[in-house]
């Protein structure tokens, strides 16, 4: 038994044979040279629905599932409501390609005209694209951008942007030849110079740490009027409180949108958010959507449109190769932005700050343990720790998925944990990690 | 197709026309380009008094479903450029050669002048592309 | 059917509402206290909008939109197969879709990354893949960040591509943004790679190889597909395939035996995972065995303590996306080639080419089809010989007019007025005649009634839409 997705009986397949005019389907194959055909895939027979979901439903249980997390570092668990899913799962949207053939695609069109429109209310950056692949390559297209926009062939990068990240932009720049350069922020004001084609800074950043935009903006303008300015964020729920980039001169914002109703997944996919400054519109890379009207009528319409910035079109002079993006992730943002609203999203937010605050400070009245960060943080902080192996396994024990281990990125902070803590952290969860915060101690 | 090859300015393989007055060069693209084109909707300059080099690319010419580059048809520095084209790309298609002209460089290689093509030159050129 | 759509920031009444807000158990400090006000924004203009508002606009919205699900998506080179729905049920089992990449009980989510590549292997023939990249274009450009490196460990220079006038165009754009500049190559009369003049392109010291698709983008396979491996490696070159059109190969042939040394896949078209309106897609890249050093970060082994990351491999082109790639879109080409198994995989190719080639001999009786012979999943018509200047755009948007979706065109660009038709191994025969039915009539109407097809759509929910104005004065948002 086996799952057969093929619609043809022998008879129709005889039929359509007889109609092309061949004996057999193997004649069809005649361009194929003989030596390089196979018989047969060295693969497992085919499996029935049920086989297969009961294989599968097994093999998902060797991952754990905790009651409730710790852990964030670039994947957040927020609430979803139900309504995303109920969305994203038309058919209509989701078995649909990229919407070339505009009159049979307005909804799709102006559900990504809309996401666009919602992001850029979100960010009040001037334009929103229709996403990339995830925040990691977005920033680093948005650094080979910066490259394009003022011809110079050096980016810097502030540390406190997401590890996994800075590997990403590395990759990306060697591919191009693009020098780069990874500082501390009060370093910037002896790096900047006039070559400098864009410095790249995470804000909330990796250690938790929100910076003060306004300062470092001034710092690099004045030393720079060419240098772009590029933010990047891996959980933009902070949006619901603190200044959008679009108020603090930022040329160009990216996020991973991940945190706004996609499932984590084992961290894909996710969801790259783009947004630029007016003026830098025909150098961005992916898709865009734009309002128009009928040719020979009055109504309004959406399309595809700027194509020829595009790889289909302008090939090798294209300034990304980007084709595919994540349309159905940015639906889910879109219907995640909607359904909570400005009151929502605000809300958020501030149990976000809210929450995390309570276990900082709760934290820090127990021996042992102390934060690490000096600026404000949002919904994370570096927890620095007595018998960080023993906070890990305590919080196992009580059903917590454990914060991150700041040695998994910098072997040096090898007893420093990254905790998180979101709107879904209930109190009583919020006091099993202290309690493991004292097992941790007590017990070792 | 029936297009427009005035006679009194020089044009080159790239499909741009110049007309000389003393050491200025108009330049825009031809009518047989602005076709092949179709509706422009965008078109990229370089900055004014940048110095350009004869046969590369300056600019863009971007219609919806293709994008062309300028060539330089001379050395030079540009000395003016099309203000009317930022909020009108469309004078290109509807008059090439006159409102739709794209820059002016100040030149000062002649012999650069003499290796253009003539009116009947590119005529013939036009032909045996649209073949 | 609603005539006008109002966007949805229309429709928000102004109430608010904290439908999806826990309760806040916590006295929580004064937010001030801990963001100062000058980090705060002075306010947030999106609506509060009921929810019924919310969904009847997305329900109303999605009935404007055309899905495989609704009928035939004969889109050339997209592949736009069926997307059982299983798919749907495995990817949302909480044990995959609530896992947090960096959490340490993984071990399910890593066997079947370890497991979808394995099976890969098989079905390409390549030794070792990587699942991070997340589309068919991050491939690209994984696989020739992959050359790079190679050539570089070998300290060889290499700074050029050979890419065939008729590849798809993330193949010259993924080139450049490794770094490499182009050689294009003309098909020859055949729409094959013509042999002399890649041994003369190959022949320039700093060759790096070359990126093809075969079948290519006509629907050919290519012949000669051993010779040009051959001529490419005996100048020192590697070949890159380009898997979006890997469908008709299943079980057929495999990119590996026909000589070449990387390969990326598009898991969205040949592996059912859904499009979803453009995204998102996952697109593995396999390489031979020479180049598995190569292959980007995180790369992962199976030990005896289970399967791991692996640690030192310092020849890696690095990390290309965060965490694990497209996790989601795995777990559904996962289960469906888990569900097919060999001999399924092996039916999908051959019934895409059966479909394929019944769908031209019959549109061949009134269409041009320019290369005329055995197709593979897809071909190519023209518009020429159309009467009253009816062109291959007019037929798309007729197309529509019978509720079904239109063709790729305009590409390949080797062809004028290109109509690129791939039906896939899903279509019934039922469905395939009906579009062929919709052809004939349509090709009826340019001659005896030009202005309904030059006008089209005429029954879709909006009339043909003005590029031009979208373009000239850009509208990105409201």
């Amino acid at each position: 038994m086996k799952l057969d997705f093929i619609p043809h009986n022998e008879k129709i397949i005889e039929e359509m044979l007889n109609t092309i005019g061949v004996n057999t389907i193997d004649d069809l194959f005649q361009d194929i040279p003989d030596d390089i055909k196979i018989k047969k895939l060295n693969l497992s027979s085919g499996l029935s629905e049920p086989d297969l979901l009961r294989y599968l439903k097994s093999l998902s249980l060797q991952n754990k599932v905790y009651s409730y997390s710790f852990l964030g570092a670039g994947c957040y668990y927020h609430y979803i409501p139900s309504i995303v899913d109920f969305v994203i799962s038309r058919p209509e949207f989701y078995s649909s390609y990229t919407p070339y053939q505009a009159e049979a695609s307005q909804g799709y069109l102006q559900a990504i005209y809309e996401y666009q429109t919602i992001i850029s209310k979100v960010t009040h950056m001037d334009i929103a694209n229709a996403s990339m692949y995830d925040g990691s390559t977005a920033l680093a297209e948005a650094a080979i951008m910066a490259t394009i926009i003022t011809g110079k062939n050096k980016v810097i990068l502030l540390e406190g942007i997401h590890p996994e990240y800075i590997e990403v932009v590395k990759t990306y720049c060697w591919g191009q030849e693009i020098d780069h350069k990874i500082i501390k922020e009060n370093q910037l004001k002896n790096e900047i110079t006039e070559d400098i084609a864009a410095v790249l800074f995470q804000s909330p950043n990796f250690f938790g740490d929100i910076e003060n935009i306004e300062d470092m903006v001034r710092i690099i303008r004045d030393r720079s009027q060419k240098c772009l300015i590029i933010q990047v964020m891996t959980d933009p729920t902070c949006l619901g409180i603190l200044k959008p980039p679009g108020e603090l001169d930022i040329d160009i914002y990216v996020a991973e949108g991940q945190a706004f109703g996609i499932s984590p997944s084992f961290g894909g996919p996710g969801l790259g958010v783009f947004t630029a400054k007016q003026k830098y519109l025909r150098k961005m890379p992916g898709r865009l959507i734009g309002k128009t009207k009928e040719l020979y009528g009055e109504k309004t319409g959406f399309i595809l449109t700027l194509q020829v910035r595009e790889q289909h079109i302008r090939r090798e002079k294209a300034s990304s190769n980007i084709c595919t993006n994540q349309a159905l992730c940015s639906l889910a943002a879109l219907i995640y932005l909607l359904s909570l609203g400005k009151t929502g999203l605000k809300e958020i937010a501030v149990q976000n700050f809210q929450k995390a605050h309570y276990l900082k400070s709760e934290l820090i009245k127990l021996s042992g343990y102390e934060i690490l960060n000096k600026k404000p943080t949002y919904n994370e902080f570096m927890l620095k720790c007595p018998n960080i192996e023993a906070l890990i396994n305590e919080c196992k024990k009580k059903d917590l998925l454990p914060p991150l281990k700041m040695s998994k990125y910098y072997p040096k902070l090898d007893d420093v944990a990254l905790v998180c803590v979101t709107e879904c952290n209930s109190q009583k969860s919020i006091e099993k990690f202290i309690d493991a915060a004292k097992n941790a101690i007590e017990n070792y | 197709m029936d297009y427009k090859f005035p006679d009194n300015l020089k044009y080159t393989t790239s499909h741009e026309w110049v007309k000389i007055e003393e050491d200025i060069a108009r330049v825009g693209i031809t009518d047989y380009a602005q076709h092949q084109l179709g509706d422009i909707v965008f078109i990229q300059l370089p900055d004014l008094g940048t110095s350009v080099e004869k046969e590369t690319s300056v600019g863009e010419i971007e219609s919806v479903k293709a994008v062309g580059d300028l060539i330089m048809p001379l050395s030079g520095q540009i000395i003016s450029i099309n203000e009317n084209l930022a909020d009108s790309p469309e004078l290109v298609n509807s008059s090439p050669f006159e409102e739709g002209w794209i820059l002016e460089v100040k030149f000062s290689n002649y012999d650069e002048v003499n290796s253009l093509l003539s009116v009947n030159k590119y005529k013939e050129l036009v032909q045996s592309e649209e073949k | 059917m609603a005539s006008k759509e109002l966007l949805i920031f229309e429709k928000g009444n102004g109430k608010s509402h904290k439908n999806f807000i826990p309760k806040m158990e916590i006295e929580g400090i004064d937010i001030d206290e801990i963001i100062p006000p000058i980090y705060q924004r002075a306010q947030l203009s999106i609506p509060d909008t009921p929810e019924i508002e919310i969904v009847r606009h997305y329900i109303n919205l999605s009935q404007k939109n055309y899905g495989v699900d609704n009928g035939i998506y004969p889109l050339g080179s997209c592949t736009m197969k069926y997307n059982p729905k299983i798919n749907e049920i495995t990817a949302r089992l909480s044990g995959f879709s609530q896992i947090h990449p960096l959490q340490e009980e993984n071990q399910g989510a890593m066997e079947v990354i370890y497991e979808t590549s394995k099976m890969l292997g098989e079905i390409t023939g390549m030794e070792g893949f990587t699942l991070q990249p997340a589309a068919g274009a991050h491939g690209e450009l994984t696989g020739l960040l992959i050359m790079k490196k190679y050539f570089k460990s070998r300290n060889v220079k290499k700074s050029k591509i050979i890419v065939p006038d008729s590849a798809h165009g993330t193949n010259p754009a993924s080139a450049k943004m490794a770094g490499f500049s182009i050689i294009e190559l003309q098909s020859d009369k055949n729409g094959e790679v013509p042999l002399d003049q890649l041994e003369y392109a190959m022949k320039e010291k700093d060759v790096a190889g070359i990126m093809l698709t075969n079948p290519n983008t006509l629907g050919v396979f290519d012949r000669q597909i051993k010779e040009i491996t051959r001529i490419v490696h005996e100048n020192g070159g590697l070949c890159y395939y380009d898997g979006a059109n890997l469908n008709p190969m299943l079980g057929i042939c495999r990119p590996k035996d026909m000589g070449f040394d990387i390969v990326h896949l598009n898991l969205h078209k040949t592996f059912s995972t859904p499009h979803g309106g453009g995204g998102p897609g996952s697109g593995p890249v396999g390489v031979v065995n020479d180049l598995i050093p190569f292959l980007p970060k995180p790369c992962i082994i199976k030990t005896s303590e289970g399967i791991i990351c692996k640690s030192n491999n310092e020849k890696s082109i690095g990390r290309i996306k965060a965490f694990w790639g497209n996790f989601g879109v795995i777990i559904r080409a996962y289960t469906y080639i888990l569900a097919l198994g060999s001999e399924g995989l092996e039916q999908v190719g051959q019934i895409s080419v059966l479909n394929a080639n019944y769908l031209r001999v019959l549109l061949q009786k009134k269409y041009d089809l320019p290369y005329n012979r055995i197709c593979q999943h897809e071909f190519v018509l023209s518009d020429k010989g159309l009467p009253n200047e009816v062109v291959t755009e007019d037929i798309a948007k007729r197309i529509l007019d019978y509720g079904i979706y239109a063709p790729t065109i305009y590409f390949p660009l080797i062809v004028n007025g290109a109509i690129m038709i791939e039906p896939t191994e899903t279509e019934s025969k039922n469905s395939l005649d009906n579009f062929v039915e919709v052809m004939y009539k349509i090709y009826e109407e340019a001659h005896g009634d030009p202005e309904l097809v030059k006008k089209a759509p005429n029954n879709t929910s909006i009339g043909r839409l003005d590029a031009v104005l979208a373009a000239r004065k850009p509208i990105l948002h409201d």
